[in-house]
């Protein structure tokens, strides 16, 4: 195990024989020195301010999504379908080591500097002109940690000078960004109960705000606001109905109301107080309405049988206030589940204008293959559709509420009812439970006004399994495998008009797409496959424009930003996350990738510099 | 401590072997004033004693099913340190899970080779006397609470069976202890678990107050299953001597003495019958 202190820690530098007095260089000489005198007393924070301006401000990304609404979009365009060919690798970082697991970061970039997470809860920043390391920070991880699905991380936060991340052992750290030495560290919750964080926490407001994973049985998810600059808890918001929510007062924690108004209203017996429902995604935020929207994991136990009602806020979206945690509204998208359809994945505020009149939208894509378009005031359903091709859980939405017409048949069978200790009944179920989309997060573009969405075709076998085993103990579990549908594809990049569920175009991958989308002003969409290839794509057609090999699966997402007047692409590769850990036809598909863990910036030549 | 699962002759030449046991598991293998103590670790001490070697016990913490222990502590290794060990304890022995397959057709276990059964597990529900002077049927749940620790097969079995009948009267809690220390304060009637359990518990609270209720339970899927051991697949040669260990134990009694040192009646696997 590495040492939990930073492995190396230096200062910014100027190397005075790179600084050559040309037009450009001097540019950065002049910045280099600036960052290098103020490095004693560290080079401006982020401020909210920086953040509440992300999506338009092109010269940094300080927030996972590329702007709190996290849409994906950049209005750089200086890489666009006529210049992308020309896009050549600035530079490539290596996170070394035999720690070659799953990379599911963001990039961050703040005044020349690249912060980013890696697998085994490390980060690093890196000078983002030329991919030299300027400190490393290695967790040190308890023996006893179980995470479910590799060892990734989503990415960071930036506050203050501060680097802030959540751990596998269900910490949030917070770095300084000039030296990498811990500032704070804060224990959510217990990774023995069975807690990590991978998420990339979010800030509003000066509160740095966490959900928690934690896929068995036993646990209560929990949204939680601590303060960005020392940690201190301020909110604490159960997502589970009928446990308390708390605030603190002075440093005093008050009861705050228990969620969901009093426990066992959706639930039956006393199965609420281990009800599962982890935001484990984490959230976005919408200034406009003031909001926070965290998704909510599956209700436990797996065993929908056993828990007759819609366990709130199980598979949920809710709106939550970031002054005091309270829910504002939710929204439900696969009430009572029976097919692991976690409700977690991201939603994306949007504006459009309909009969003459702006609507204030969020948008979802769903693991049980709806996307839905909610009215973000108030989370009034708005539309729904699938997009994915195929869904045999339920026939539709019903048009006022949204909620899903159930075929009841494709609910997996009750265990209880396997008398003879025999495999029961087996369903065929689409979407397989990793979802029509998981985590990797789409993109919008205010240009088409589409929402550049990575989906996954695929199904599953889901029956009870009696001769599974838990310590020792006979055990009901359940058995699954995951199928493809098509021969020639899994993954479908699709393009989706939110206002009419359109899919105007689709570009099918043959692996399973992980990773996540970034828009740009440049007419272009950009995405990895597993496959290792960084691609471009014409955002009107889905015409393939430009692909780079990377050497590993990606399964990050790509940012783009703006420096010494040119334009900066970077998306990190590294194969892994949770499509390897499953067995059967997927498997096959994807068993021949190798591992890895670079980070690849590219640019245009200088010759397209804008000064 | 060495990272691999070795074969019979390097375990011998190292003079020491490592064993992996699941760590809080009473009676089967926990920590009690910073002795290990328990049921599987006092037969890993004989199986040591027996092959020559020094005991290094490898604690396990649980994963979501044995198949996921298995793969942490016999053929993969640990998620972080990659540490592995050389036997692992409380596998169950049954043809069914071990030659399980996946949808391709492999072998889910295929790794690992699980062999010697050594008890024949159950389910028992232990009760006060003094609340519940009678528990003969299941359906002396329609009248009192029960409690059962959380995703166990007890818990589903009693929130679902005879048509979710007791699912008003069930509540379920973290670990067995926490049930077990509800059942003394008092907030619920009877406790049902692994026998071997019931029967541990049942002897530390006074067997008297708390007996175990002699009753069937109708519907249940699985009414009991042979617990046995497991070693990489490759190293066949150790689990023939750890298995001769066994069998020997058996007929000298001393796994007996061991079960009566935690007052678990010993059931021996039909295996040693056949």
């Amino acid at each position: 195990m590495g040492n939990a202190s930073c492995m190396t820690s230096s200062f910014l530098t100027i190397d005075e024989e790179k600084a050559m007095p040309t037009k450009t260089h001097m540019k950065s000489l002049a910045l280099s020195m600036m960052l290098a005198f103020s490095a004693g007393s560290a080079t401006a924070g982020v401020t909210d301010k920086d953040i509440l301006a992300d999506h338009k401000t092109n010269d940094d990304v300080v927030t996972n999504g590329m702007g709190l609404q996290a849409q994906r979009f950049s209005t750089l365009d200086y890489i666009n379908k006529d210049t992308v060919d020309d896009v050549r690798v600035a530079w490539a970082f290596s996170l070394g080591g035999e720690k070659q697991k799953g990379q599911e970061t963001q990039p961050m970039i703040k005044d020349g500097v690249m912060y980013i997470s890696g697998s085994y809860s490390r980060v690093w920043a890196v000078d983002a002109r030329t991919g030299k390391e300027l400190w490393q920070y290695e967790a040190r991880l308890p023996d006893g940690i179980m995470p479910c699905c590799d060892v990734i991380n989503r990415g960071v936060a930036l506050y203050d000078d501060l680097v802030i991340f959540g751990t596998l052992d269900a910490k949030l750290v917070a770095l300084n960004k000039d030296t990498g030495k811990t500032v704070w560290k804060k224990t959510v919750e217990s990774y023995k109960a069975g807690y990590a964080i991978t998420a990339a926490p979010i800030i509003v407001d000066g509160k740095v705000i966490t959900g928690v994973s934690g896929g068995e049985f036993g646990i209560v998810g929990a949204v939680r606001a601590y303060d960005a600059k020392t940690g201190n808890p301020v909110w604490e918001r159960p997502t589970v109905e009928g446990h308390m929510g708390y605030v603190w007062n002075e440093g005093k924690k008050v009861e705050a109301g228990i969620s969901g108004g009093a426990p066992g209203k959706t639930w039956p017996a006393d199965l609420w107080k281990h009800g599962g429902a982890a935001p484990w995604l984490g959230g976005t935020y919408d200034p406009e309405t003031n909001l926070l929207f965290f998704g909510t994991g599956n209700p436990a136990p797996w065993n929908s049988h056993l828990r007759p009602g819609d366990n709130y806020f199980s598979s949920s979206r809710l709106a939550i206030n970031p002054d005091n945690g309270k829910i504002v509204w939710h929204f439900q998208t696969t009430p009572h589940d029976g097919w692991d359809y976690d409700g977690v994945n991201e939603v994306v505020s949007f504006n459009y204008r309909e009969n003459g009149k702006t609507v204030r939208a969020a948008a979802t894509a769903d693991r049980n293959g709806f996307f839905y378009v909610l009215n973000r005031e108030n989370g009034d359903f708005i539309r729904g559709f699938p997009f994915v091709d195929k869904i045999t859980w339920a026939t539709g939405l019903d048009e006022k509420t949204g909620r899903p017409i159930y075929v009841e048949d494709n609910r997996p069978g009750n265990p209880a009812d396997s008398e003879d200790g025999k495999q029961g009944a087996t369903v065929v179920a689409a979407p397989a439970f990793l979802g029509g989309k998981n985590w990797m997060p789409m993109a919008y573009s205010k240009n088409t006004g589409l929402f550049y969405v990575p989906t996954n075709e695929w199904e599953m076998d889901i029956w009870n399994q009696p001769t599974s085993y838990k310590k020792g103990a006979a055990y009901l579990g359940a058995g699954f495998t995951i199928k493809s549908i098509y021969e020639d594809h899994i993954g479908s990049l699709r393009a989706i008009d939110p206002k009419t569920g359109e899919t105007v175009w689709r570009h099918n991958n043959f692996a399973p797409l992980w990773g996540g989308v970034l828009a740009t002003a440049g007419g272009l969409v950009f995405t990895g496959n597993p496959e290792g290839y960084l691609m471009a794509f014409d955002d009107k057609t889905g015409e393939v424009v430009w692909e780079f090999q990377t050497g590993s699966g990606i399964v990050g997402s790509p940012v783009t930003w703006e420096m010494d007047g040119e334009q900066y692409l970077t998306v990190i590769s590294g194969w892994g996350g949770a499509v390897p850990l499953w067995g059967g036809e997927v498997a096959k598909r994807v068993k021949h990738l190798n591992q890895g863990g670079t980070v690849w910036t590219f640019k245009l030549p200088q010759k397209y510099a804008k000064n | 401590m060495v990272c691999q699962a070795r074969s019979l002759e390097d375990i011998q030449d190292s003079g020491h072997i490592i064993v992996a046991v699941y760590e809080n598991y009473a009676p089967y293998s926990f920590q009690e004033d910073g002795n290990a103590r328990g049921i599987d670790v006092e037969i890993a001490k004989a199986i040591a004693d027996d092959l020559n070697v020094e005991l290094q016990l490898l604690w396990l913490a649980p994963d979501e099913t044995v198949e996921d222990d298995l793969r942490n502590a016999i053929w993969k290794g640990h998620i972080i340190h990659r540490t592995k060990a050389d036997l692992m304890m409380r596998v169950p022995y049954d043809k069914a899970f071990s030659q399980l397959r996946d949808d391709v057709g492999l072998l889910v276990n295929e790794l690992v080779h699980m062999f010697a059964p050594y008890q024949t597990e159950s389910w028992a529900v232990m009760h006060s006397k003094e609340r519940m002077p009678e528990l003969t049927t299941m359906n002396y749940f329609a009248y009192h609470k029960v409690g059962a620790e959380i995703d166990s097969v007890p818990h589903f079995y009693l929130i679902s069976s005879f048509g979710g009948r007791f699912k008003q009267n069930t509540t379920h809690y973290k670990s067995i202890e926490e049930t077990v220390d509800t059942l003394v304060k008092g907030d619920i009637d009877a406790v049902m678990g692994l026998r071997s359990q019931m029967h541990y518990h049942s002897h530390k609270l006074g067997s008297e107050q708390y007996p175990i209720a002699s009753m069937g339970f109708p519907q249940m899927a699985k009414q009991q299953w042979d617990i046995g051991m497991a070693v990489h697949t490759d190293f066949r040669a150790l689990a023939y001597a750890i298995g001769d260990v066994i069998t020997a134990m058996l007929n000298d009694q001393r796994l007996d003495a061991i079960f009566a040192q935690y007052h678990a009646p010993l059931q021996v696997p039909k295996y040693y019958s056949e």
